[in-house]
């Protein structure tokens, strides 16, 4: 089983999203802001990051992700958004955002369940 | 029996008195008015005096010769039809007279039927001069019309705001105004100069497209070219084929519009959209997200856990529902700013009733409020609905973040022409970092103080606009972990 990190400023969603996790047997860690989220992934190099993409400034999941990845942290990130197609944002061309997958809010159980596993099954193969 | 009267008036300029009341009375006895002159001065004094129809003049007078009647009339009226009488005709004088514009040589002695068949010739060809002069100056005035339109048009196509510039097939500059150029970034060009290679590529490709089209049709292609960067310069060419008389195509019309404003707008607009339509996702997935955990009955969730997540479920919709509530009070306020309804407001009664407004949350929250208010303060002049959404705001705010019986202060002062609110909270306070984003749209300080606070990010968003509105100003003042003092500059007039 993995540790995953959920870094939301939506302490609900953390919460939601833990239960489903925890449920297939996950550990979990969270933080509700970009500073502390760095903080848990350096500490406890979790397996897996679940990363919201707006946090209290707009850019701030892309900032982190980028941080994450220019200090060669290369943990698989799969990203929140809870805006994009609405507004014709298309977060699918991931050329400037590092991150490995993309899910739109709200996320039903299975969706999160099917991403996340097949995220680490990835990180696997890879390894 | 009775004679046609005509308008037609006739000049006789005669020495000889028989023949010159002869004709007077035939003429007369015709209809015609008749003035008669017994020699070649009076002729030309009464010639002068206004325009005759007809002339007939003597051309044999012992002051002054008929000849120079004639061209005294003639060049004052050129289109009097003059007539010479003589008894000496020669073949000499009729050429002489006829140079000097004479119409008709009447030889004496004549009948009343040749006088008469004359004068009639004499007056249709008189009619067909004034006709001719009347359409010469119809024509004169009408091309002096279309020198002026035509000024006026190019005057007009150089002042408007919007960049006009002709291209012909060749590619060359035919016409344009400097708003063009301006629009372009570009200069020193003349007519004539090839400019097609100098435009954007956006207007090229456009133009090429009209240009090799295999048919004409009056069409016009818009498209939208970013001149300067970062939105500080953006235009709309709209180009249109113009043809020949003959039909073929002779260039294109291209009309440069600046949309900066309008790009500007628009991307606001769409910043505020996405902006909103995340403030609303937001709670949404969250409840979404519990729902989903407590229906799924594979988590096993105890019914305590279950009534929490409801629990906290109703929280978020509740928060959305006040969300949706402070975008409604944004765009009826947009509205109401056309259609306000302008009263004397009394500050005081404003805070006297929003403190008994929140009433139930002062006592939930156990917090004091101290009034220290300058009595009868002038009214101002406002919208009362507007004015008491400062306060609700304000002092929901005062509660909200507030701590267990604490307190809020209020005072009320005029100063100059402002009458001076202050309200003082013991609450949490504002970190200095976070000072400056407290009246955009949708901020919430988030902090390990703020975490249990709903608040949808719109309330000072609002009250700042209200104040501004009116002319007014808003401060904020703060200790963070103290409390904060908001200050509302408001205007009597």
């Amino acid at each position: 089983m993995a540790l995953i990190a959920v870094i939301d400023d939506d302490p609900d969603i953390i919460d939601a999203s833990s239960i489903v996790l925890k449920s297939k047997g996950h550990s979990i860690i969270s933080a509700t802001n970009p500073n502390d989220g760095y903080k848990i992934v350096v500490e406890n190099k979790p397996d897996l990051i679940i990363l919201d993409v707006m946090m209290d400034e707009p850019d701030d999941g892309f900032y982190l992700a980028q941080k994450f990845r220019r200090e060669k942290i290369n943990t698989p990130i799969l990203m929140y958004t809870s805006i994009s197609k609405a507004v014709g944002m298309d977060f699918n061309k991931s050329e400037m955002v590092p991150v490995d997958d993309f899910v739109e809010k709200p996320i039903t159980p299975d969706q999160l369940i099917s991403k996340v596993e097949a995220l680490l099954n990835k990180k696997k193969e890879n390894v | 029996m009775s004679v046609e009267i005509k308008e037609n008036n006739i000049l006789i300029v005669d020495d000889e008195k028989g023949i010159r009341v002869a004709t007077q009375l035939l003429l007369e006895d015709e209809g015609y008015n008749v003035i008669s002159a017994d020699c070649g001065e009076k002729g030309i004094e009464i010639g002068a005096s206004k325009e005759f129809d007809i002339a007939i003049i003597d051309l044999k007078m012992p002051d002054v010769e008929g000849i120079e009647v004639l061209s005294n009339i003639k060049s004052n009226f050129p289109n009097t039809i003059c007539f010479i009488t003589t008894a000496f005709a020669s073949y000499d004088t009729a050429i002489e007279a006829t140079r000097k514009g004479a119409f008709g040589y009447i030889p004496k002695p004549f009948t009343p039927e040749e006088l008469i068949y004359n004068i009639e010739q004499g007056l249709k060809q008189r009619n067909l001069l004034l006709e001719a002069e009347r359409l010469r100056k119809e024509k004169e005035e009408k091309l002096l019309e279309i020198a002026n339109e035509k000024s006026r048009l190019s005057t007009i196509i150089k002042t408007i705001n919007d960049g006009v510039l002709v291209i012909n097939l060749n590619g060359q500059l035919s016409y344009f105004n400097y708003a063009a150029l301006r629009y372009l970034n570009i200069s020193d060009f003349k007519i004539g100069d090839k400019i097609l290679d100098k435009m954007p590529e956006q207007i090229i490709n456009l133009y090429q497209k009209i240009t090799s089209a295999e048919k004409f049709l009056i069409k016009t292609f818009t498209t939208q070219i970013d001149i300067l960067p970062n939105n500080e310069l953006c235009i709309e060419a709209a180009l249109t084929p113009i043809a020949n008389p003959d039909g073929s195509l002779a260039g294109v019309v291209i009309i440069l519009s600046n949309i900066t404003q309008f790009k500007k707008i628009e991307l606001i607009k769409s910043q505020f959209v996405s902006m909103v339509a995340h403030e609303l996702k937001t709670p949404l997935s969250a409840v979404q997200g519990f729902l989903n955990i407590i229906l799924d009955d594979s988590l096993k969730l105890n019914e305590e856990k279950k009534k929490e997540y409801l629990q906290r479920s109703l929280i978020r919709l509740k928060s959305l529902c006040d969300l949706v509530n402070d975008l409604l009070d944004i765009s009826r306020m947009e509205i109401k700013s056309k259609q306000r309804e302008i009263v004397d407001v009394i500050i005081n009664d404003v805070i006297d009733s929003t403190v008994n407004f929140l009433e139930i949350e002062l006592k939930k929250k156990k917090i004091s409020v101290d009034k220290n208010i300058q009595e009868s303060l002038p009214p101002i002049k406002a919208d009362y609905n507007e004015i008491s959404r400062i306060f609700i705001n304000l002092l929901s705010n005062a509660i909200k973040y507030n701590k267990d019986e604490g307190a809020i202060y209020i005072t009320s002062h005029q100063e100059n022409n402002f009458i001076i609110i202050k309200i003082r909270d013991t609450g949490i306070g504002i970190k200095p970092e976070e000072k400056e984003k407290l009246f955009n749209e949708f901020y919430r300080a988030k902090n390990e103080k703020t975490r249990n606070i709903s608040g949808t990010g719109l309330g000072l968003s609002i009250v700042k606009k209200i104040v501004e509105s009116y002319f007014g100003k808003i401060e904020v003042d703060s200790v963070y972990g103290y409390g904060t003092t908001i200050t509302i500059k408001l205007p009597i007039n």
